[in-house]
């Protein structure tokens, strides 16, 4: 039972930042209807540049944060006006196939500039954990929930009240009429993605705070698709219900299950989600089921 | 259309035949002589080249008529190998069956654990495809490594391919099997695209729901698609267990998996030609790689340390993207044209 406990309270508060992983995903999704597969090496990189500052520049956290963002911010703007926007009406398979590319560059360019691969952020929060009831739990794992249900609200409240937040909905909805209307869609689809790269910067950050910097880190990003898939991907409640689902899944299937069968089932219950959700509910949760026509 | 000058299709036979003039058949000879002659003037690491391209063709020959006739995305199709490899090695070193029934088996297991992943397909497309295969990568990888049979994390030996009394246990002779086998897939491949069946793919990819209104079957020919294309992984893993004779997990990685998408869009999707010039271009880059890393490295010591092992992705990566925009139609298309202009020479059309 204690067990129990413990690993509930674990999976929920990882689930958060998955759930934080996977706004990155739907913010995009949501205005520019590209799937980005590079969200693992985007986590990956930012994380590293984070290290960078803090330790390689020995920059205290209150200037190093806010650089992270700018560098995110031009990393996001780099990558839709390159490889995203000369690529605007072509098919969809070119459109996740170049993001394919732009994962492969980024964690080439990792291993390129900091080859050791293994090594950890300052501590932020103090060392002391947390008790819930019998449960233990590191500061940063809550700061982590909490940050992702503040920016989960920033972003709820963003895209439903915001000038730019209805035009992306826009956009993503028929591109053609929002041209129409005058709104700039090159300009919505780059703020778009400078947005997705912040937010998996913020991400990337805080999962580096619980579990180091390591190239399990592009991992951690690939997981998170399980929960864009779980929650359905144009949804953000759908990112943070399912976050701790996955996280719930992930800790307590792991924990239960793995006596049971082999080491490491923990890592691959969220790809086994995947499967079932899309044997089961394709769309999701929470997404919206796309009638097609010819 | 891509005839030479003067030459006119009078019957049916001659509209449907690949090579068409003699010139072509001259060209085609010359070819295969070429081919099978390599390894006579070629040395052990050219040959070693030779048959790692030959076994990622057979791959990617797999992949492109799943990701470019039938526009299925399949970012596992290292996992669909790795299947393979290891279906074949365990049958010929656990159980020591013969070669051959390891080739077929390995064949048909990937081919069904393919099915069992392309399931999906037949409710989403796009993404969610792409991230179901994504999936089935890591599953196949984690089972692979935990099964006790493929002897885990260690890996397992595989033996000599042999059919027969004959053991191909040099570069020289597995060159042979493998070509032999390449040869045979690609002749395979071309002539899918001209049956129904490849038409049927071809209509999929265009616009799927056109396709089923139109009475194709979509539940059998993208289930066929996934399974021909999984099929032709299995045959690839097994013969590179059989070549590298030790397999082990790790060799089957997810940027294994893009590399092969990679592969065949730089190549040129849904055409014959484009997974052989694609994976050509990028294994030959790989071996480039690892000669002129270390060189630059020593040249210039200022160099970040990672610059050896970080440079051969970020080139790949920044390739892939230039393709997709620059030339989304790949090394093939160019070719055509190159064709097209030097049997219009000296005019200009």
């Amino acid at each position: 039972m204690e067990q129990l406990l413990q690993y509930t309270v674990t999976g929920v508060t990882v689930g958060m930042v998955y759930a934080l992983i996977g706004l990155s995903f739907a913010l995009i999704w949501k205005s520019s209807g590209v799937a980005n597969l590079a969200l693992g090496g985007m986590v990956l990189i930012f994380s590293w540049f984070t290290y960078s500052m803090t330790v390689q520049l020995g920059l205290p956290y209150w200037l190093a944060l806010p650089l992270v963002i700018v560098f995110a911010l031009a990393v996001g703007w780099l990558i839709e006006r390159f490889a995203l926007r000369p690529l605007i009406a072509q098919p969809i398979l070119s459109l996740i196939t170049v993001t394919l590319g732009v994962f492969y560059f980024l964690e080439g360019l990792c291993v390129f500039i900091w080859p050791w691969m293994v090594d950890a952020l300052p501590r932020i929060f103090p060392p002391e954990p947390f008790h819930i009831g019998t449960a233990v739990v590191a500061q940063a794992y809550v700061w982590a929930a909490v940050v992702s249900l503040v920016l989960f609200g920033i972003l709820t409240l963003y895209f439903r009240y915001h000038k730019m937040g209805i035009a992306m909905r826009a956009t993503a909805d028929d591109q053609f009429a929002v041209q129409a209307c005058g709104i700039p869609v090159t300009r919505i689809f780059s703020t778009s993605w400078m947005f997705a790269c912040v937010v998996a910067a913020i991400a990337g950050v805080l999962i580096s705070w619980i579990g180091g910097l390591h190239m399990g880190l592009v991992e951690t990003g690939l997981k998170s698709f399980s929960v864009v898939i779980l929650g359905g991907l144009d949804s953000f409640i759908g990112c943070i219900v399912a976050g701790p689902i996955i996280g719930l899944a992930e800790n307590v299937g792991g924990g239960y299950l793995t006596p049971m069968t082999w080491a490491g089932l923990k890592g691959v219950i969220p790809y086994i989600i995947i499967i079932i959700v899309l044997f089961i509910k394709p769309y999701g949760l929470f997404g919206e089921v796309r009638i097609e026509r010819i | 259309m891509g005839l030479p000058c003067g030459t006119h299709n009078y019957t049916y036979d001659q509209d449907m035949a690949i090579m068409r003039t003699k010139t072509h058949w001259a060209l085609l000879v010359a070819l295969l002589v070429l081919l099978f002659t390599f390894p006579l003037y070629s040395g052990g690491y050219l040959l070693s080249v030779a048959n790692l391209i030959g076994i990622t063709v057979i791959a990617a020959i797999g992949l492109n008529i799943l990701l470019g006739y039938c526009g299925q995305l399949s970012i596992g199709h290292a996992g669909f190998i790795a299947v393979g490899a290891f279906t074949s090695a365990v049958l010929t070193n656990v159980l020591g069956l013969p070669f051959l029934v390891g080739l077929i088996a390995a064949g048909f297991m990937a081919g069904f654990i393919g099915l069992l992943f392309g399931i999906p397909s037949l409710k989403v497309k796009g993404f969610y495809l792409a991230i179901a295969t994504i999936a089935a990568q890591f599953i196949i990888i984690w089972v692979i490594n935990h099964l006790k049979i493929t002897g885990g994390f260690v890996g397992i030996a595989v033996p000599y391919a042999s059919i027969g009394g004959l053991v191909f246990d040099s570069e020289a002779s597995m060159f042979y099997l493998i070509m032999v086998i390449a040869v045979i897939c690609t002749f395979f491949a071309k002539n899918l695209a001209r049956t129904r069946v490849g038409r049927a793919f071809v209509a999929i990819r265009d616009n799927d729901l056109a396709a089923e209104v139109m009475g194709i079957n979509l539940f059998y020919y993208k289930l066929l698609a996934f399974f021909i294309g999984c099929f032709f992984a299995g045959i690839a893993g097994s013969l590179m267990a059989h070549w590298i004779g030790f397999m082990n997990a790790e060799q089957f990685s997810l940027m294994e998996s893009i590399l092969y998408i990679g592969m065949i869009i730089i190549g040129g999707l849904g055409t014959a030609l484009g997974p052989i010039l694609g994976v050509i271009f990028i294994r030959l880059m790989q071996q480039g790689m690892m000669f002129v890393a270390p060189t630059i490295e020593a040249a210039f010591p200022a160099l970040p340390a990672g610059f050896a092992t970080g440079l051969a992705p970020m080139l790949f990566g920044l390739i892939i993207i230039l393709f997709l925009i620059l030339e989304p139609r790949g090394i093939a298309h160019r070719w055509m044209l190159f064709k097209s202009a030097y049997r219009l020479w000296p005019f200009s059309y």
